[in-house]
């Protein structure tokens, strides 16, 4: 017999103190009596009995105490030889997705089984599934036994399933239970039942796909990895489809094991939407890895609008045009209703930086404190990695005058160094989807407009304005390293699940009514 | 325990054994003359015939060839002029706010008085008391000694038997007081009987306590014996009490029939209260002891 909670155990401490409870009462007076014989006789044939600790009925009281302290415990007979736990190893790697041969995936063949299997278990039987690959699951209980948001098989079976099948059988009266298609697998486990589905098959998967974005033009550069998993060459046909202008495709004669890149020029749509890769291949098994999806967020048609001081010149102007030019916009006069980007040169402007998508040229803000003039600077460096000025040539770049003060708080890519150590000539201010440019010298004082960078670093501070919002954003993940390749899954005989143990026989009734019996024989003896 | 021989006692001792000298000696001579204590040792007077209880050591064997019958020989006791008091040293006598003990040994005094005074010695018999088993005493100024050896005696449990086997092994003189509680009738028969087949005169001497008659104690109380170390937890009512009181009387009865079986007298002297310094109360003591 064991206990479910033996904690109530620490109660039999009560025993002594209970035998202390029941000793007679001491008396308080003594007698020394030569007499003793008569004292016994006169007791004796008044058929009365010295008082004593009545050894018969304080046992039967333990005895009763014992019991209830036992059903406390709550006692159970074991129900004999047999697992009572079943733990169910799951594999949920992107490959149980594949075909098998009888129809449907593996997956979905998996959980028929399972559903199966686990109406037949018995209800005292601890179950707990365990999903591997790709996010690790644990239910138990009547999760477990409901298959309870196992989700969809994907990412890559990082386990060694012959492992954890072996930890699971080392727990005493544990069966293991493992349901795999033996992909990414030297061998499977052999302890425990076994369910191995046949996904052996040709396969195709699109490994990646590169995006070469030209927004907010419409030009979008798309390069596709395809990989044949296969027993023999065989040919893929690669479509491009979504919010590009037009279906592009393109065929690759692809060896085993082979890997090759499917490169499109297409046209984005102005609406932007869903832009689908698809790979094709007569007889894949595997379709989740055929696919690749990714949003492509709207064109802008961008009003733009130019601001400049009496003594500007045609620079911001011009700017704005050949900037209209670039992203396909159109320039829109001051006190236009809407304006999408502001170029502004000289003079003070009335934006708040970081938060209106603005190009400034020398221009102060409402934040500036006092500006003073900054005669020929001296540029020295600008940054080489960022999004704004990477592979441009600014080398050539000369400031006549620049001003101190009209540079708010932001991120500085371009410096000048007059001796007394480097100073931004030029920051970005603000995050996220809106931003703006700010540069310390007007246009007219400097030879920027001049520059072959000009045009580039125009339209790269329009995208940069315009933050991230405009990238296209990829839906759903990468192929699972190591799932595509399912003729080298490992192979094996299943086998059933063993026999489970008979229910526990709960005996704490049998000790309450124990404890009633020794109570109700303690009141009959005397 | 209080004092067995306070100055009090003292005093009323040697006013007891100046009186005893009155009543006794007058008819001291005459008695001693014709006293005839049966003894092995003597002069031979005469034959009688066997009777049960008598020792078959004393069957004249030449008188039984000549007659065909049993007879034992009758000798005349010489004057030996002494008389032992045995003491029983038993805890039993230690019971009671005034214990028997006190009173027994007072009864010792004055019967071991009365032999000092009258006749030629006193042997204290007390046995477990070790070195102090035997003690003789003689002449009337032995009387503080006397005392301060009954005073000296410790509480020793030893079965009745025994003791009296231990002093039958002493040559005992032909009478002895045994003074006792003779709580165990039953313990007392055999050595009465070995006492009597010795050709030894026994009189028992019971101080009698109140508590023989009636335990005045009332409630929830645990009762000792004091020799076994034997308890009861008792709550004692008056039909217990009642009950008891009929349990003690019907041992005194057993006491009275055993000492009569055995040809013995038992004196039962109840007690004075023990600050009573009158003669009265011990007149009949002393009387009959120097009878």
């Amino acid at each position: 017999m064991t206990f479910s909670a033996p904690i109530p155990w620490w109660w039999l401490l009560l025993l002594p103190v209970l035998w202390w409870l029941a000793r007679p009462a001491p008396p308080r007076a003594q007698v020394l009596t030569p007499h003793f014989a008569q004292w016994q006789a006169a007791l004796a044939a008044l058929r009365r009995h010295p008082v004593r600790a009545n050894t018969a009925r304080l046992w039967l009281l333990i005895l009763a105490l014992v019991a209830v302290v036992v059903a406390a415990g709550r006692p159970f007979l074991p129900g004999g030889e047999g697992a009572r736990r079943l733990v169910v190893v799951l594999d949920g790697s992107a490959s149980m997705a594949a075909r098998v041969p009888d129809g449907g995936s593996a997956w979905e063949r998996a959980q028929v089984s399972l559903r199966d299997a686990l109406s037949a278990v018995p209800p005292h039987v601890d179950v707990t599934v365990l999903r591997a690959g790709g996010p690790l699951l644990r239910r138990h209980g009547a999760s477990a036994r409901a298959l309870q948001d196992l989700g969809a098989p994907n990412g890559s079976l990082g386990l060694d399933l012959e492992a954890l099948a072996v930890a699971a059988v080392a727990v005493p009266h544990t069966a293991v239970w493992t349901l795999t298609d033996g992909q990414g697998q030297t061998a499977l486990p052999t302890v425990g039942a076994l369910t191995r589905f046949d996904t052996r098959g040709d396969n195709a998967s699109l490994l990646a796909v590169r995006l070469v974005d030209r927004w907010p033009l419409p030009e979008l550069g798309i390069e596709a990895d395809v990989a044949l998993h296969g027993a023999g060459p065989a040919r893929v046909r690669v479509r491009v489809e979504g919010a590009v202008a037009g279906s592009l495709q393109a065929e690759l004669e692809l060896a085993p094991r082979a890997t090759s890149t499917a490169s499109f020029t297409a046209a984005r749509t102005a609406a932007g939407g869903e832009l689908r890769v698809v790979v094709e291949l007569p007889g894949d098994v595997l379709a989740a890895d055929d696919a690749w999806t990714a949003l492509l967020p709207p064109l802008p048609t961008p009003r733009l609008c130019w601001l400049a001081d009496a003594q500007a010149g045609p620079f911001a102007a011009v700017a704005a045009s050949a900037l209209a030019a670039e992203v396909g916009g159109t320039v829109v006069p001051p006190g236009a209703a809407e304006v999408g980007f502001l170029l502004v040169d000289g003079g003070r402007a009335a934006l708040v930086p970081g938060q209106a998508r603005a190009l400034v040229f020398g221009s102060a803000t409402p934040g500036s404190g006092d500006v003073f003039a900054w005669p020929s600077p001296t540029v020295v460096d600008w940054d080489r990695t960022g999004p704004l000025t990477a592979g441009l040539d600014l080398s050539e770049l000369r400031v006549q005058q620049a001003w101190r003060g009209v540079l708010p708080a932001g991120t500085p890519f371009l410096w000048a160094d007059d001796g007394a150590g480097r100073e931004p000539l030029a920051v970005v201010a603000g995050r996220g989807d809106v931003a703006s440019v700010h540069f310390a010298f007007r246009l007219q004082d400097s030879n920027l407009p001049l520059l072959a960078a000009f045009p580039q670093l125009l339209r790269r501070a329009f995208v940069h304005c315009h933050g991230a919002g405009v990238a296209p954003r990829v839906l759903g993940a990468a192929p699972a390293a190591g799932e595509q390749e399912l003729h080298d899954a490992a192979s094996g005989d299943d086998r059933p699940l063993p026999p489970f143990a008979e229910p526990d026989h709960d005996v704490t009734a049998w000790c309450l009514l124990a404890a009633l019996l020794l109570l109700a024989l303690r009141t009959s003896v005397r | 325990m209080p004092p067995p021989f306070p100055p009090a006692f003292e005093s009323l001792l040697h006013t007891l054994l100046g009186r005893s000298r009155d009543v006794a000696s007058a008819r001291d001579d005459q008695r001693r003359a014709r006293r005839a204590v049966l003894s092995q040792s003597g002069t031979f007077v005469g034959h009688r015939p066997y009777v049960r209880g008598d020792d078959p050591r004393r069957i004249d064997w030449a008188a039984c060839a000549r007659t065909g019958g049993f007879f034992v020989k009758q000798l005349e006791q010489e004057e030996r002029r002494s008389t032992a008091l045995l003491l029983d040293l038993s805890p039993s006598l230690g019971c009671g706010e005034t214990p028997r003990r006190v009173w027994q040994l007072r009864v010792a005094a004055v019967l071991g008085g009365l032999a000092l005074l009258h006749l030629d010695g006193v042997s204290v018999l007390a046995p477990g008391a070790g070195d102090a088993e035997v003690r003789a005493f003689a002449g009337a100024r032995a009387l503080p000694a006397l005392l301060r050896h009954l005073q000296s005696l410790p509480f020793v449990v030893v079965e009745p038997s025994h003791a009296i086997a231990r002093a039958m092994q002493e040559h005992l003189p032909a009478r002895v007081h045994w003074l006792s509680d003779f709580a165990d009738p039953a313990a007392v028969a055999r050595p009465l009987q070995a006492l009597r087949r010795g050709g030894i005169a026994v009189t028992g001497w019971l101080p009698e306590v109140p508590a023989d008659r009636d335990p005045a104690v009332a409630g929830y109380v645990r009762v000792v014996d004091p020799c076994s170390g034997n308890e009861l937890a008792v709550p004692i009512d008056a039909a217990l009490r009642t009950e008891l009181r009929a349990q003690l009387a019907t041992l005194a009865t057993r006491q009275d029939r055993l000492f009569l079986q055995a040809g013995a007298p038992l004196v039962r002297w109840l007690v004075p209260a023990v600050d009573d310094t009158s003669v009265g109360p011990w007149a009949p003591l002393v009387a009959r002891g120097s009878a």
